[in-house]
């Protein structure tokens, strides 16, 4: 009789010292892969590789500036023209030259060298820096520098607003030297010490929004650990006896050491914005150990031998507890479907965390239970104590809930479920894909990062570009393709195309506009000489005389480095969908017009922000629903093995789906796009909200197979029976688990990380409620033939007697 | 047997004391001028493991020995840092050759003469020049200073002189490599530089008389890639030691000259190089432009002082290695030197300079800069510059300079640190056929140093 599970239960406290010395070597392995564990966000791995624009952004990194720290400084009254605010920018630009890892060739701002203008002069074509050695210190050295500034027009455009409030100071770090952190915590204390009473200082750019993340990622250390303070504490007050509070603790970590150790072993660095879902997972962790527990002082208050106990609750309990991690699992892992690098690796250190839950919260758990001392309240926490009133409440309230799933009532619920379902599918149809925020979605709209990037796009071209790549077919030649004719008149034709078409960009710049600019200057100045002819050598020309005594890296933002390819960049005004959406029509349409193949070039759409936008909004497009259905598949699939029917399998998936349609709805009704957060945690949704229909349909079918009378009778006596018990623990597990997500909301400084906590409470307490009111509901209204099959796979009843040969009877 | 005596620790104490006392004078067993003016050698003035690589990491590196990353640990102390780190991690390779200890291999000869038969003739002006004290007139050539006191000396030398000779002419290649390894830039050209004064080989000497104003001519133009040929710059220099000099640029498609920020001394004249025009010859700036000259060290190191020509070569061109594509880094061969004097120096005249100080490495058996490295305004290192010299006089084969020997530059390598990209020049022998490198033929001036030169070379 005894099934594979029993078995191995047997086998495992029999050989207690052996379990545990093969648990303490597992353990002791992936401990020593601990410091191995890299903790980093990749900003480009939260991109999905097969997107075109990807691929776009990925060949050609430094199109859109990703390594550039812009800081604006702004004056509240009066102009940038005065000795004070002219001096402050001189002193920024100095002192930003000596941040950690910024490349001295390329720090641009009024103050230095590179802004230039020109002026013909009988020697020559002679090329000034706007400042002279130092900044205006009177009002005629102002005048001066402002007489010279309104030479140069690129310097208008770029550096200095329109209204001469405000002036850029642009530097760029390397790569491979800069540590975002320390760069960002530099450049923050220097816009510190700027700061006056009428002076502002606002500091975008990629850098700073990553040294910001950092930041708040150090913040998360924090939330961490009061999340766990919480869960802990709330496990000591509902426990109230040392072991049951120190088992789950000890499965939790040396399942969290499992996991962490595991990535470390196969070097895959952790993001730490999805950091949630582990702390999902200690919490789905805790509140598994909590039943495992319960069950075990339930089987020991019978049978009176810890070790006995526990190899009984360890064979009934494995195959639920099984099937419950194996859906979060699927929950889990099938976002690897979306092809976005940091999910996948997400994916596997989560789900692999998923799966370390079964050994640990099945087999250690059982070990742990047998070697502690039992506690003295196991009467009372069996149920045979006397009832708190919280405990008498929520009697009541499930009670209640019951009351509305079956019998007469049952109709009324069912119509307004239906209408409800129909209205909820309806409005969720209606949500749109992205998220947009000026700025970037990871950080509050009102973080002085984003208020830093609203303000420099309110003064400057700004922020959003969209980017159209020239892309040289041979590299290696030395001949270089950002030098033809055919570049240049490509370019050229792109921004007249943008310029004119619909929804015209607020600004453009390629490196055409250099050329013409060389040009004019070096035939004399004349406006008139701000064409070139259709030459070769009048455009290589050209191209040689703006970059003559400069860096080529001064001109990185247009053409790269090796000069082979180019690009034409559009600047928008926001990144909203209906901008993001016309943009890249009118882009399309230009593309096409000037021709996607060229003889030395191919000319690819797209990168910048605007176009990365887009791509992660078409990957949540493609596979947001694709997520879903592979989950359904894989989730029924399970359900109806574990149930050996497909109704079951039909039964379990309605509420959750319905869940996942009800928080899109809400999304949409808050006026919240699809986004990268929603599509994890609607899988996450599926795949741990399904556990509460296992629950209470498990208990189902164990109850109406004890009840006689009709069988609306039976139904009725079996859905009211189950919602007491089992609805009790859906609601400790969900309890659990806000708890735990809770401070990764309230607290956290990060959009991202809060939005996803909110949306898994959200979905959490949207499926819990739908697992209580729509499940038994369905129940009612289809009355399985499974459910009234003993089925001991998903059952967590026990005939005691099978186990202690009849030394105990009954069945719990 | 003296050598006993004089160990490694007893060089270094030596090197260590008068650096602490401020005492400049070269050589460790007896003043290095005297030994040069005995015998030409100098032998006498260091012990012998000062003079044989052998002899210093006492037998564990041989001349023609590989320095390579299993073997750089022991000549750590005589490479920069950033040479080290090469080594070490990009697979850089330096074959050690013998130490070269005929003083008048290691400059031309008709300077090393000048040297000698001028010593002690020159002092500072008032304002800082250097002049012949007895008149006050410009410098009549050779090393003003070959004694010297202070590193202002060295750098005023180094300044005043670049290539030593009177006129000199390096057709050249250029490679600009990435921190990937491989070539983005390859440029092909022509060097020129023009001494009007302080002349010890052209007629008239010691100065053209109508140009004793100037200090130098020098221009730069390039034969390939396509796009650039002909562009061209020049620089003229006054001889006041404080003024920037004129700095023109040409672009054949345009017939103009165009001048630049005679300051903006910074950033490189085409793109794709890790060169400043502040980086020529580690003195690539009027000498009071730059301040603090300061001696911070002193003691032996390796370098490329006469071996560095690729006499194998029809051309010149020297083979490479190292770097992932194997093309970073020139094969190369260095020696030790006895004595090397480290001289630090601030952009005192730059206030936008993203240089906080260079440190040049000068041989002190006869000033040359052996190497440099100059630093960011962290005080963190940036740019690294080494080189080879080379008495162009190899197994055999030789190219003469007059009566003697041709002695120049061979190949120089340019490091940005912190970027990784690295610039690699090259003397060679001719360029196109038409431009060969030598030096001293009076017709360079017409030929590349004026406006009109540059715009004929540009139609060329």
């Amino acid at each position: 009789m005894y099934t594979l599970r029993a078995r191995l239960a047997r086998w495992v406290l029999g050989h207690r010292r052996l379990s545990f010395a093969i648990f303490g070597l597992i353990t002791l392995f992936f401990a020593a892969g601990l410091p191995r564990v890299k903790l980093e966000t990749v900003f480009r791995d939260l991109l999905p590789t097969d997107d075109p624009f990807v691929q776009v952004y990925k060949a050609h990194p430094n199109f859109g500036s990703p390594l550039m720290v812009m800081v604006m400084l702004r004056v509240k009254e009066g102009d940038i023209f005065n000795p004070v605010t002219l001096a402050k920018t001189w002193q920024f630009t100095r002192d930003i030259d000596k941040a950690p890892g910024v490349d001295h060739e390329q720090i641009l701002s009024i103050t230095t060298e590179k802004a230039r203008y020109s002026e013909a002069t009988p020697f020559g074509i002679d090329m000034r820096p706007l400042m002279s050695d130092h900044s205006p210190a009177d009002a005629e050295e102002v005048a001066d520098f402002r007489r010279r500034v309104d030479r140069a027009p690129n310097v208008r455009t770029f550096l200095i607003s329109e209204d001469n409030r405000s002036t850029i100071i642009m530097a760029t770090f390397i790569e491979d030297k800069v540590d975002y952190g320390t760069a960002f915590e530099y450049v923050e204390a220097l816009a510190q010490g700027a700061r006056d009473a009428n002076t502002e200082v606002f500091i975008a750019g990629q850098p700073t929004l990553i040294g910001w993340v950092y930041r708040y990622e150090w913040q998360m250390v924090g939330i961490f650990a009061v999340t766990l303070g919480l869960l802990i504490a709330s496990l000591a007050l509902y426990m109230r006896n040392m072991v049951g509070v120190l088992t789950p603790i000890l499965t939790s970590a040396t399942a969290a050491i499992w996991a962490f150790g595991l990535v470390g072993w196969l070097n895959i660095s952790i993001e730490p914005l999805l950091m949630i879902v582990p702390l999902l997972l200690t919490a789905r962790s805790f509140s598994h150990s909590v039943q495992f527990t319960e069950r075990y002082y339930e089987i020991y208050a019978h049978v009176k031998d810890r070790v006995k106990a526990a190899e009984i609750t360890m064979s009934v309990m494995m195959a639920p507890s099984v099937l419950g991690i194996f859906t979060d699992v699927l929950g889990i892992v099938v976002v690897m479907a979306a092809p976005i690098p940091a999910m996948v690796r997400h994916a596997i250190f989560c789900g692999m965390w998923a799966v370390w839950l079964i050994p640990t919260g099945c087999v250690l758990i059982s070990l742990l239970l047998a070697t502690l001392p039992a506690p003295d309240n196991v009467q009372s926490l069996t149920g045979h104590g006397k009832e708190s009133g919280v405990h008498r409440r929520i009697q009541r309230l499930l009670a209640a809930i019951s009351s509305i799933t079956h019998g007469p009532r049952a109709k009324l619920t069912s119509v307004v479920v239906v209408i409800l379902s129909v209205l909820v599918v309806w409005t969720s149809s209606q949500i749109k894909i992205g998220n947009p925020v000026e700025g970037t979605n990871l950080l509050w709209n009102d973080s002085a990062f984003n208020q830093s990037v609203r303000a420099i796009n309110g003064s400057f071209p700004g922020v959003n570009t969209l980017e159209i790549v020239l892309e040289a077919k041979n590299p290696d030649s030395t001949e270089w393709a950002s030098h033809t004719v055919d570049a240049y008149e490509t370019m050229t034709r792109l921004q007249d195309l943008m310029e004119k078409g619909p929804n015209p960009p607020r600004a453009t710049l390629s490196f055409a506009d250099y050329l013409r600019e060389s040009n004019r200057l070096f035939n004399g100045g004349d406006p008139r000489w701000s064409t070139i002819d259709p030459r070769e050598r009048a455009v290589s020309s050209a191209a040689i005389g703006a970059m003559m005594g400069s860096s080529s890296k001064n001109f990185s933002h247009v053409v790269d480095p090796s000069l082979q390819h180019s690009t034409v960049s559009l600047w928008y005004p926001d990144n909203k969908q209906e901008t993001v959406d016309a943009a890249l029509a009118s882009a399309t349409a230009a593309v096409a017009a000037v021709g996607v193949d060229h003889k030395d070039f191919t000319v690819r759409l797209a990168t910048g922000t605007i176009a990365l936008q887009e791509a992660v909004n078409r990957v949540i497009k493609r596979y947001q629903w694709v997520v879903i259905v592979v989950l359904n598949v894989f989730v029924f699939i399970l359900c109806a093995f574990a149930y050996k029917s497909m109704v079951a399998g039909l039964i379990l998936l309605i509420p959750v789906n319905l869940a996942n349609e009800a928080l899109i709805a809400a999304m949409h009704l808050l006026g919240v796009g699809l986004d990268t957060n929603s599509m994890i945690v609607a899988a996450i949704g599926v795949g741990v909200g399904i556990d509460y229909g296992i629950y209470l349909l498990s208990r189902i079918c164990e109850e109406i197979q004890t009840t006689s009378g009709t069988p609306d009778q039976r139904w009725a006596m079996a859905i009211d029976s189950a919602l007491r018990t089992t609805g009790k623990a859906i609601l400790f597990t969900a309890s659990v688990m806000v708890i735990g997500i809770i401070p990764w909301y309230v607290m956290s400084g990060l959009k991202f990380v809060a939005d996803m906590g909110l949306l898994l409470i959200a979905i959490m307490g949207i499926n819990m409620i739908l697992a209580l009111v729509v499940l038994p509901l369905i129940v009612w209204w289809v009355r399985p033939k499974f459910a009234l099959r003993p089925n001991s796979l998903v059952s967590e009843g026990v005939d005691l007697a099978l186990f202690t040969d009849g030394g105990v009877t009954g069945k719990i | 047997m003296y050598i006993n005596r004089f160990d490694r620790g007893f060089s270094r104490r030596k090197f260590l004391n008068d650096a602490a006392r401020g005492v400049l004078g070269a050589g460790v067993l007896m003043p290095l001028s005297e030994a040069i003016s005995a015998n030409g050698e100098i032998n006498k003035a260091y012990p012998d493991e000062l003079l044989s690589i052998e002899g210093y990491t006492k037998g564990k590196v041989k001349t023609g020995d590989i320095i390579d990353a299993n073997n750089v640990q022991y000549v750590k102390d005589l490479l920069e840092p950033v040479r080290y780190e090469q080594i070490l991690k990009q697979g850089r390779k330096l074959k050690i050759g013998k130490t070269t200890s005929e003083i008048m291999r290691l400059s031309p000869w008709e300077y090393i003469e000048a040297t000698l038969r001028n010593n002690g003739k020159a002092g500072f002006d008032a304002r800082g020049n250097v002049v012949n004290k007895a008149d006050g007139q410009p410098w009549i050539g050779g090393n003003p200073f070959p004694d010297p006191k202070n590193g202002l000396e060295l750098f005023a030398a180094q300044t005043l002189n670049w290539g030593r000779h009177d006129a000199s002419f390096y057709a050249m290649k250029l490679y600009a490599t990435d921190p990937g390894g491989d070539v983005r830039f390859t440029y092909t050209g022509g060097w020129c530089e023009y001494s009007p004064v302080a002349r010890v080989s052209m007629e008239p000497m010691p100065y053209v008389e109508s140009q004793k104003t100037k200090l130098r001519y020098q221009s730069v133009f390039f034969t390939q890639p396509q796009a650039y040929r002909g562009t061209s710059f020049l620089n003229i220099w006054d001889y006041d030691h404080s003024t920037f000099p004129a700095l023109y640029g040409y672009v054949p498609e345009f017939r103009r000259i165009r001048q630049f920020p005679s300051d903006q001394r910074f950033e490189p004249l085409i793109p794709g190089l890790t060169l400043f025009l502040s980086d020529a010859w580690a003195a690539g700036d009027p000498l009071y432009t730059w301040g603090n000259y300061k001696i911070v060290g002193r003691g032996p190191f390796l370098a490329g002082l006469a071996d560095g020509w690729a006499s194998d070569d029809p051309n010149w061109e020297h083979k490479t290695h190292g770097g992932q594509k194997g093309k970073t880094f020139w094969d190369a061969t260095v020696e030790l030197v006895p004595e090397a004097i480290i001289v630090e120096a601030e952009p005192v005249k730059f206030p936008r300079a993203p240089i906080g100080k260079k440190r040049v490495y000068f041989d002190a058996r006869n000033q040359i800069v052996i190497g440099m490295v100059t630093y960011d305004r962290n005080m963190k290192p940036y740019r690294s510059f080494d080189g080879a010299y080379s008495m162009y006089d190899q197994g055999g084969k030789k190219v003469m300079d007059g009566k003697h020997p041709y002695w120049s530059w061979a190949h120089v390598t340019s490091s940005d640190i912190q970027t990784g990209s690295v610039t690699r020049i090259e003397q060679v022998k001719q360029v196109e056929g038409v431009y060969q490198s030598g030096a001293n033929d009076p017709a360079y001036y017409d030929k590349y140093l004026t406006q009109a030169a540059l715009q004929r070379l540009g139609a060329s």
